[in-house]
């Protein structure tokens, strides 16, 4: 079970208020993805349902019960840290092991759920050494690790995978994908990388300065934004945004067309302009379009085998039911 | 974390510290101040009146005040050029791909484990003795007069041996220095067509650079109180040549007695040191934000 | 290192290197070889000093004079006690500003750091006075007292950068694993914080052992320390060299194998960490 209602909750550190009244509901096995710049209270957020800092004022329910006033310890939440924070004087075992330690877990139970835990994990071969002597995609997995064996109500991610490199963090994002599949428990997953909420989330929370701006499934962010800020921070490339004379042509104050919904042609079009970098990955290629006198710059994705190439002059044309309308304060217009 | 009651306990987890210090800081040092303006001298039972700045009009005026404001200036200063210079020197070599470098780094910071008595009486002995010291050895061996150091140039000698204990400290901190510069910054300027004398100039000289102001602030306060080494080799002789101001104030004090004239010595002091301790603490404080 | 240095570079700096760090090890050998002399050989010159025989008959008279085992004592018990009383004192102080910082830490490590740039003699007149009236002159227990104040400001700043090292993460994960504060201490932050605190142990012992003013001023025959027993040699009826040799030898002997062993501590510690 891991049910996790906020109701009202605020927090302020000193006189600056990090974030207003909020409410949030998360249910009970949902991989839920916290994301936004960095300094917009995700962090924060998560912390306050570790218990990790105190709220200043609202409630959170854990599966019915409040738990606003609970010790981190007596929340039945497991976390993983940016740092891993891994207890350096320990083996993997024993840091493992800690956590039941803790809660009195019988010594055949620990080494029983030690041994899963390690399988799963491919971390049979290390249990022996200490942290300081593992990879940094290891002492991640052992993070991981002491997390699972206490089979907590919902797991908490604090940006696991910023300290590993890319081609790693493509593969433990897998990972943490597939456990969730396997254990059903609740996840709740801070990241300031939309791709990887995009690529993980049931549901996604969009948060600026300590405030909701949308929360969704990834489709739903991506196909309605409710504002101008999901639409730019969601998708990559970035959306398009263009404003002035075209945009009051939609009825709008700003329209937004993702770079995936522009056809692009050397003869005829709606909009003309010029090619600067022409970025050729094969799948794909991206077009940074000059001089269309829309925007400093159009983005466009297009197929892999193109034969376009910077100086090119082209001709861009949106298709015309995907295209996002805000008003004048940024919001989505039906 | 900080919740309010950890707050109350960390102030009384920090208190003893505080308040041990505190006491131990301002009782002494307004007692100097107190005693300074009484006319207080223990061989003379009595009232102590109260004189005004009599006792630093006697301590300014006093010859020996001169010559040991001369004396400690010297001293610091003498033995802060060889052992920055020494220490500069040392970092550089040991810094090289040289075989054993572990135990000639423990030869060479060893000095500075000896106790002060002890390395003062070492040298005073066993190498300056005109005597039965090597240096009077060597001397005689290849037919010259051997050479009182102690009377003849009594400064000279213990500016050499403070720098002895000394020099290993300079050289430790500038090593450790010296390790965290980043080698591709010099293969960077090697490939920039530098010399080893340009990179040293542009490069090391300007990396040590802190840390050069470091050794030079903390050994000069530790340098103002040198005080074993002059008492176990000259007693500040011969007259006031080797005398420096910890010495002066502690023969006034201790030695004759007066109470009054040492504090207002220990006074003067005082505000000498500050004045190092001053540039010292921004440089930590500096370090602290970082 | 990527770069291949050329061989002969190599060896000019390792002849230099070892030439220099002989010359400066110089003194400490020599009062080793002397100590193993007889008085008359220890006077001779060099040559006759090196040629001579050996003997350990100046360690067996230092020993024998009733008073050396007493100083050595003396010595060991006001670095340890010194050390001791001040990890007691510190050890919490430095905990707190740590893992509690408040607005006013960083003044306080400041102000902490700056009574120990108070030059001794400054002070040394009231010291001098308040332990004549309360007859603490010369005894092991005011020695032990001025020895933990003096460097109590050094011991709480090296506990303290050692433990500001421990991430506050860790704490918080251990917290997170179901950890009461107890067991927070306990099994996480105790085993981490022991190697700080021992070095921090370590250095302090040294600086206590060869502490020369305090000792010299505070101390008369009872409470004295090697450091004031030694400079007793500087009278002229103490110029017998062996046994000045051997009672160096054994002074010093213990600090310098603690001293080597210290070595990165010592820049931390005497560099209150602008030098890392």
């Amino acid at each position: 079970m891991g049910q996790i209602i906020l109701d009202q909750v605020t927090k302020s550190f000193g006189d600056v208020n990090v974030i207003p009244p909020l409410d949030l509901a998360i249910e009970d096995g949902e991989f839920t993805v916290f994301v936004g710049p960095s300094g917009c209270g995700k962090s924060t957020l998560l912390r306050l349902i570790a218990g990790l800092e105190d709220t200043t004022s609202g409630h959170i329910r854990i599966d019915g019960r409040d738990a606003t006033e609970l010790p981190p310890s007596k929340r039945g939440l497991a976390m993983v840290f940016q740092s891993y924070a891994l207890y350096p004087h320990m083996t993997v075992r024993k840091n493992i092991a800690f956590p039941m330690k803790m809660a009195g877990v019988d010594k055949a139970e620990q080494k029983k759920r030690i041994d899963n835990a390690a399988r799963a994990l491919n971390l049979t071969d290390y249990l022996d050494r200490r942290p300081g002597q593992l990879s940094g995609g290891q002492r991640q997995r052992v993070a991981i690790g002491r997390a699972i064996v206490r089979e907590p109500a919902a797991f908490l991610f604090d940006e696991p995978l910023s300290n590993l490199d890319a081609a790693l963090r493509v593969g433990m994002r897998l990972e943490i994908g597939e456990l969730h599949n396997r254990l059903k428990t609740t996840m709740i997953y801070v990241t300031h990388d939309q791709v990887e909420a995009m690529t993980m989330a049931d549901k996604i929370v969009v948060l600026r300065a300590g405030v909701i701006e949308q929360v969704g499934s990834p489709l739903e962010l991506y196909k309605k934004p409710r504002n101008v800020f999901v639409a730019s921070f969601i998708g990559s490339p970035k959306m398009n945004l263009i404003e002035g004379a075209t945009a009051a042509e939609h009825g709008a104050t700003t329209i937004g067309v993702r770079p995936e919904h522009i056809s692009v042609s050397p003869t005829e079009g709606m909009w003309k302009g010029r090619i600067g970098v022409a970025e050729h990955l094969g799948s794909d290629t991206f077009f940074h379009v000059h001089d269309t006198g829309l925007a400093d710059m159009i983005t466009i994705r297009a197929g892999g085998e193109i034969d376009l190439h910077h100086g090119d002059t082209v001709y861009l044309t949106p298709t015309p039911d995907k295209i996002h309308r805000f008003d004048q304060q940024g919001l989505r217009v039906a | 974390m900080a919740t309010q009651h950890s707050k109350t306990a960390a102030r009384w987890m920090i208190s003893p510290a505080v308040i041990m210090l505190l006491a131990w800081m301002i009782i002494p040092l307004s007692l100097t101040l107190y005693f300074s303006f009484l006319r207080y001298n223990l061989l003379m039972p009595g009232t102590n009146p109260f004189v005004g700045f009599e006792n630093y009009e006697y301590f300014f005026t006093d010859p020996g005040f001169q010559a040991a404001l001369i004396n400690t200036i010297l001293l610091v200063v003498g033995v802060l050029i060889i052992t920055v210079v020494g220490g500069i020197a040392f970092a550089i070599l040991l810094d090289q791909p040289i075989k054993g470098q572990g135990i000639v780094r423990i030869l060479v910071i060893a000095p500075f484990f000896v106790m002060p008595t002890v390395s003062a009486l070492v040298w005073k002995n066993m190498f300056m003795n005109p005597v039965s010291g090597i240096f009077g050895h060597m001397a005689k061996s290849i037919g010259l007069a051997p050479f009182d150091f102690l009377s003849q140039a009594p400064l000279a000698s213990i500016i050499g041996i403070v720098s002895w204990q000394w020099l290993p400290f300079a050289t430790l901190i500038l090593l450790t220095a010296m390790q965290s510069l980043d080698q591709e910054q010099l293969e960077a300027a090697e490939m920039d067509g530098a010399s080893w004398w340009s990179r040293f100039w542009y490069i090391m000289l300007p990396h040590l650079s802190r840390a050069i102001t470091v050794v030079i602030l903390i050994q000069t306060i530790f340098l103002l109180s040198i005080f074993a080494e002059i008492l176990v080799t000259t007693n500040g002789g011969p007259g006031t040549a080797s005398t420096n101001l910890t010495y002066l104030i502690y023969a006034q004090s201790l030695l004759q007695y007066d109470v009054g004239l040492g504090s207002a010595g220990g006074v003067v002091a005082i505000i000498l040191a500050n004045i190092v301790a001053i540039f010292l603490m921004r440089m930590i404080g500096k370090n602290l934000d970082a | 290192m990527a770069r291949t240095i050329s061989s002969r570079q190599t060896t000019v700096a390792t002849i230099a290197a070892w030439f220099l760090a002989f010359l400066m090890f110089f003194p400490i050998l020599w009062i080793v070889i002397l100590s193993f002399k007889t008085e008359g050989d220890a006077i001779g010159t060099p040559f006759h000093v090196l040629t001579s025989g050996w003997t350990t008959e100046a360690y067996s008279a230092v020993q024998e004079r009733s008073d050396y085992p007493k100083h050595f004592m003396n010595s060991v018990i006001i670095s340890l006690g010194s050390t001791f009383l001040g990890l007691l004192i510190a050890v919490p102080a430095a905990w707190a500003m740590a893992f509690v910082p408040g607005k006013r830490t960083k003044d306080v490590l400041m102000w902490m750091l700056s009574t120990k740039m108070l030059p001794p003699v400054g002070v040394l007149v009231p010291i001098y006075l308040i332990f004549r009236d309360w007859g603490l002159l010369d005894t092991l227990t005011g020695l032990t007292m001025v020895l933990m104040l003096i460097n109590l400001p050094i011991i709480v700043w090296m506990l303290y950068t050692y433990f500001k090292e421990i991430p506050g993460e860790i704490l918080e994960a251990a917290r997170m694993d179901g950890a009461s504060l107890k067991s927070e201490i306990l099994y996480v932050l105790t085993p981490m914080a022991v190697p700080g605190i021992a070095s921090t142990a370590l250095l302090n012992i040294i600086l206590a052992w060869n502490e020369a003013f305090w000792t010299l001023n505070l101390t008369a025959a009872k409470a004295a320390p090697l450091t004031a027993f030694i400079a007793s040699y500087s009278s002229p009826e103490g110029l017998f060299y062996a046994k000045l040799s051997a009672a160096s030898v054994m002074a010093i002997a213990p600090i310098l194998v603690m001293g080597w062993f210290s070595q990165k501590q010592l820049v931390r510690g005497l560099t209150f960490g602008a030098v890392k």
